[in-house]
């Protein structure tokens, strides 16, 4: 019975629905605690824990790490290396989050994971400093992106950014964002029932 | 023991139709004090369980179960407890069940405590879910497990589990469908608010806290002080002031609930004088209490919020300025302090600046949000949506009132003091004022 | 503060103490003379005061008051002004002797019940207790002549007796009363005696901080005033008062309208030639200038018995008005330059002006970086939005509040106290 639940989970980090993790965890967990017991020996806490950090729900990350046991804690590295990543990014410990994401050797399942939070996070904090930055120091702005100084200056000259050798300073190249403006016609129906609810 | 083999019988017997249900009931609540006295044969009831259906035998299942739950269970008989009441929530019929809303909630609450007895309260998470759906009439009906489920969700650290109840509007109170009391519905709303800290959704969590200490009262309760505290936390978090406890709050609480809470009120004051300096004195100053009412962390919160108050009150005056002077101003460390700051400010959305390194300051901007977009438009749409909901429920409710017995006997016995032309007027500009 | 008459030109000007105190008679001189004495740094305006006051005293009957110079000078001005009891003891004498004579008369009166031979009576009573110093006395005789009033003269009379001794007691919540009183008795028509009343209400105002109702009844004050209340304010101190008050609390139009255009006050200012030249630099924009007049009148206001109090706050508030009037008409104004103006450094400057846009004194925005203050304009449209969806989302929660609190009542649902509490 166990087996087939967990599967679910397989199943979508096989098909790469990394978004889905956190809850298929979090309902099973319920579900399976509601049967009785404990969880099973084989329960993924590392997947459980990175699915929250990949939608950046670091509260239940937080509230998570809380209440696994002790024990397992003691028993599975890669559970302290993935919660450290959680840490580092509560703590806006930027650097930090890159660290804890490079410097472990993932298994084989969890990879793919770590992946993709590396990238989303890694494409976040670009556009964090694309809008909060007019010049950044290139000593900075590597250590944000967890970049060598040498990559930094590739990378951010690629996306249009200037680099000042003199100063080591970077200038910012502001990002565009397009927003839909259209407006549809139900609009007026709309406007239409509000004022005969205000006239009645 | 022949008296439980007739009961069991009758049960399976008249477990078919509404009228032998009313029936069955009828007898289950005139033996209900014998059951209750056969707790000491555990045994015995158990063999019943086993030949009840729960979903069939529901109501029947329901007395065996509270008579079992009644006594003093040894901790190996704890674990059948649980599983066998969680089944039963999982398949009982509705109808059976909302007939005895009382031993419902009984066992469920019985249950609660032995999922906390032998520590694992997330056990008890999903049957105290599917009970709350089977008791309300509607989602918007409060049960007395709401409270429950909401402590044990705290209890178990699952707040995410708390928002599926927490979410839903509550504004039916009804006592012989649910068999609340008062000090549920403040339970409700003090876990309920803590659930929602938790969660860092300060303004809904401001909200339970209001309705905890607004509530109509003749004395005051230990449940609407804690409230109270937590609601000025709370309140210095989201809005940077505790505001006036509105007019509607009862008067006994109005009167002594500050006086309750002397050091949280002293807090406040200090906040108000927007200077970290003394605010982080008053912490310690005060920490044995807080730490004491488990505030600790909640009060930290708050000196976070000043300084980024006093940073966004920094927009008001400025449109650059140093990071060497914000970090003065605002009595932080150093420039790059307030550089984090700042950083981590932008990140939330908390303020519109750029920084600009190489000359060490920062430029704040005007809100780019020009309201043209389609998902304001939506927004907007959203809210009129609710709004005009909201609307058709006063008037559902003004449509009641005056229709009520009492409420129309005491007009008309104060007709006489009303002005013929004020007495239409009044009743509509009450409710339906947009 | 320093008021010393050392430094070149600029410098503030000593007080000339004879002239001053020549402004002023009875016992307000006095208490002037030794309010000057207590405030000041210069030993030798103290001992000039002290000397005055002195001379003053003993014209007087007041021997408390005498002992009190003798005490302050200390034997430093040689052997003239030490004490004498001989002097003491026999006006202490005749003083008991008038007072024993006075009640006696009253008593007589009382018993003959002639009302206005009993209201002289009171009053003289008042006046023989005031020049003894006995102020609280001189309170209540002059109170009790009210029911023995019958023209309206009499009650003005009382009136103006009223005000002298609560100003000289310091009680001005008196003195509001009874400038009322007075000023709705019928057929005051003198003007010297409106002028009067409307310096008392003046001080009162000045005393409870209202600057603005204050610099009113000063400016009000029309000019037959002259010296004919020298025992409380000369017309050098209306004009002082009044023209710092108006800086202080009147905006462009009124200083314009009651206080240059104004020419009854035209002659007090005349009076006090600073004052009026400060006013003018004010209104023509030329700050330097009357920020350097007002610090150059500032000790010397510092020894105003009326006037100490509250010159840091009238200095503050006209210093606030004149950065605010300064930035109005600009969209942009460099502070280098307005800090030349106003004669303080650009980050002093740059303090002043985010306090006052703080208080929503300036609508404007301050360029750290390049130190220039941006006018500014609030957006409407997006303040209306934001003010909608929030007047919108706070409908929806007290809305939802009112609903369950009424379902809450109405079910009877409300915490009790249950039996094992006390109520």
């Amino acid at each position: 019975m166990e087996m087939v639940s967990l599967s679910a989970i397989h199943d979508a980090q096989k098909a790469e629905r990394f978004s889905d993790l956190a809850n298929l965890c979090d309902n099973l967990d319920l579900e399976l605690a509601s049967k009785g017991g404990e969880l099973p020996e084989d329960w993924p806490y590392v997947i459980h824990l990175l699915g929250h950090i990949l939608v950046s729900d670091l509260n239940s990350a937080r509230f998570l790490w809380k209440r696994i046991p002790a024990s397992v804690k003691q028993n599975q590295p890669e559970l302290l290396a993935a919660w450290k990543i959680g840490q580092c990014m509560w703590t806006h410990n930027y650097s930090g989050v890159h660290e804890a994401l490079h410097n472990f050797e993932w298994s084989h399942d969890v990879r793919p994971v770590v992946g993709r939070i590396a990238e989303d996070y890694s494409g976040r904090i670009f556009r964090l400093l694309s809008t909060a930055y007019s010049t950044i120091s290139v000593t900075d702005a590597a250590s944000y992106l967890g970049l060598s100084i040498n990559d930094t200056i590739i990378f951010t000259g690629k996306n249009g950014w200037g680099f000042d050798p003199s100063s080591q300073m970077l200038t910012v190249h502001p990002l565009v964002t397009t927003v839909e403006q259209k407006l549809d016609a139900s609009n007026l129906q709309s406007l239409t029932e509000y004022v005969f609810h205000l006239e009645h | 023991m022949d008296s439980l083999e007739v009961l069991v019988a009758q049960v399976q017997a008249l477990s078919g139709s509404t009228d032998d249900l009313l029936h069955l009931h009828g007898l289950l609540k005139q033996l209900d004090d014998s059951l209750q006295q056969q707790q000491q044969h555990h045994q015995a009831i158990q063999q019943c369980l086993l030949q009840l259906d729960p979903a069939k035998h529901s109501l029947g299942f329901l007395y065996f179960l509270d008579a079992f739950g009644s006594a003093d269970i040894s901790m190996d008989q704890s674990e059948s407890f649980i599983s066998t009441s969680a089944t039963f929530i999982n398949a009982s019929s509705v109808d059976q069940v909302r007939m005895a809303p009382e031993k419902f909630t009984n066992v469920c609450k019985r249950m609660r405590d032995e999922t906390i007895r032998v520590q694992r309260p997330i056990r008890a998470i999903s049957p105290l879910h599917i009970a709350i759906r089977k008791l309300q009439p509607s989602s918007e009906y409060l049960t007395p497990l709401h409270a429950d489920l909401l402590q044990i969700c705290l209890l178990a650290k699952c707040y995410k589990a708390a928002l599926s109840v927490l979410d839903d509007d509550i504004f039916e109170i009804d006592q012989k469908k649910t068999g609340l009391t008062p000090k549920d519905f403040l339970l409700f709303c003090y876990y309920g608010g803590m659930a929602y800290v938790g969660l860092k959704r300060f303004e809904k969590a401001l909200e339970l806290f209001q309705h905890a200490v607004t509530a109509p009262a003749f004395v005051l309760n230990a449940i609407v002080v804690e409230s109270y505290k937590k609601y000025v936390l709370v309140s210095l978090i989201q809005n940077g002031q505790v505001p006036n406890l509105p007019k509607y709050t009862p008067s006994v609480t109005q009167r002594n609930v500050k006086s309750c809470a002397p050091d949280y009120v002293e807090f406040a004051s200090v906040y108000s004088t927007r200077n970290i300096g003394d605010l982080k004195r008053s912490i310690l100053a005060h920490e044995e209490v807080f730490q004491k009412d488990n505030n600790l962390g909640l009060a930290k919160q708050v000196v976070s919020s000043l300084y980024k108050r006093n940073i966004q009150r920094l927009t008001q005056t400025f449109l650059t300025l140093s990071l060497q002077d914000i970090a003065e101003t605002v009595q932080l460390e150093s420039p790059k302090d307030a550089e984090l700051h700042i950083l981590q400010m932008i990140q939330k959305g908390e303020i519109h600046a750029i920084i600009n390194q190489k000359d060490g300051m920062v430029s704040f901007l005007e809100d780019p949000e020009q309201y043209k977009t389609r998902d304001i438009a939506q927004q907007l749409h959203g809210q009129i949506q609710k709004i005009i909901g909201l609307a058709k429920k006063i008037r559902f409710a003004d449509e009641q009132v005056s229709c009520d017995l009492a409420y129309l006997s005491k007009i008309g016995r104060d007709r006489p003091n009303y002005d013929p032309e004020e007495f239409e007027v009044v009743p509509q500009k009450g409710f339906t004022n947009l | 503060m320093e008021s010393v008459s050392d430094s070149g030109p600029g410098a503030t000007e000593q007080l000339d103490v004879d002239a001053y105190a020549s402004l002023y008679t009875g016992r307000t001189r006095i208490v002037r003379l030794f309010f000057i004495a207590d405030h000041t740094k210069s030993p030798s305006l103290e001992l000039d005061a002290l000397r005055m006051a002195f001379k003053e005293i003993k014209k007087g009957e007041n021997t408390a008051l005498f002992k009190e110079v003798v005490e302050k000078i200390g034997e430093r001005l040689g052997p003239s002004f030490l004490l004498e009891q001989d002097w003491i003891d026999s006006v202490d004498r005749r003083a008991a002797q008038r007072l024993e004579k006075l009640e006696m008369e009253l008593n007589g009166y009382k018993t003959n019940l002639i009302k206005e031979s009993i209201r002289m009576g009171y009053n003289d009573l008042g006046e023989f207790h005031y020049a003894r110093g006995d102020l609280q006395q001189a309170f209540k005789c002059y109170v009790r002549t009210r029911d023995y009033c019958t023209t309206s003269k009499h009650i003005i009379a009382m009136c103006l007796n009223v005000i002298l001794v609560s100003i000289e007691l310091g009680h001005f919540v008196h003195v509001s009363n009874y400038v009322s009183k007075a000023e709705q008795t019928p057929d005051v028509q003198d003007p010297a005696i409106l002028a009067k009343l409307r310096c008392a209400a003046g001080l009162a105002s000045l005393e409870s901080k209202k600057y603005k109702l204050a610099a009113r009844k000063f400016v009000e004050t029309n000019f037959e005033l002259g010296s004919s209340f020298s025992e409380v304010i000369a017309p050098q101190d209306v004009a002082t008062y009044g023209g710092l008050c108006a800086l202080a609390s009147f905006d462009r139009s009124e200083l314009k309208s009651k206080v240059i255009d104004n020419i009854t006050f035209r002659n007090f200012l005349e009076l006090m030639p600073e004052v009026r030249e400060l006013i003018h630099d004010f209104y023509a924009s030329r700050y330097a200038s009357c920020l350097g007049c007002l610090q150059k009148l500032k000790p010397n206001l510092l020894l105003d018995i009326h006037l100490y109090d509250h010159v840091e706050t009238l200095y503050e508030q006209i210093r606030h008005k004149a950065l605010i009037q300064y930035t109005n008409p600009f969209i942009s104004v460099d502070l280098n330059t307005m800090a030349n103006a106003f004669t303080t450094t650009v980050a002093g400057l740059e303090k002043e002006l985010a306090a006052l846009i703080m208080e929503n004194q300036i609508q404007a925005r301050i360029d750290s970086h390049n130190k220039i203050l941006y006018a500014r304009h609030a957006d409407q449209r997006n303040t209306t939005f934001q003010r909608v969806l929030q007047t919108g989302s706070e409908f929806q929660r007290d809305t939802r509040a009112m609903l369950l609190r009424a379902n809450l009542t109405r079910q009877d649902f409300i915490v009790r106290a249950t039996k094992k509490q006390t109520p």
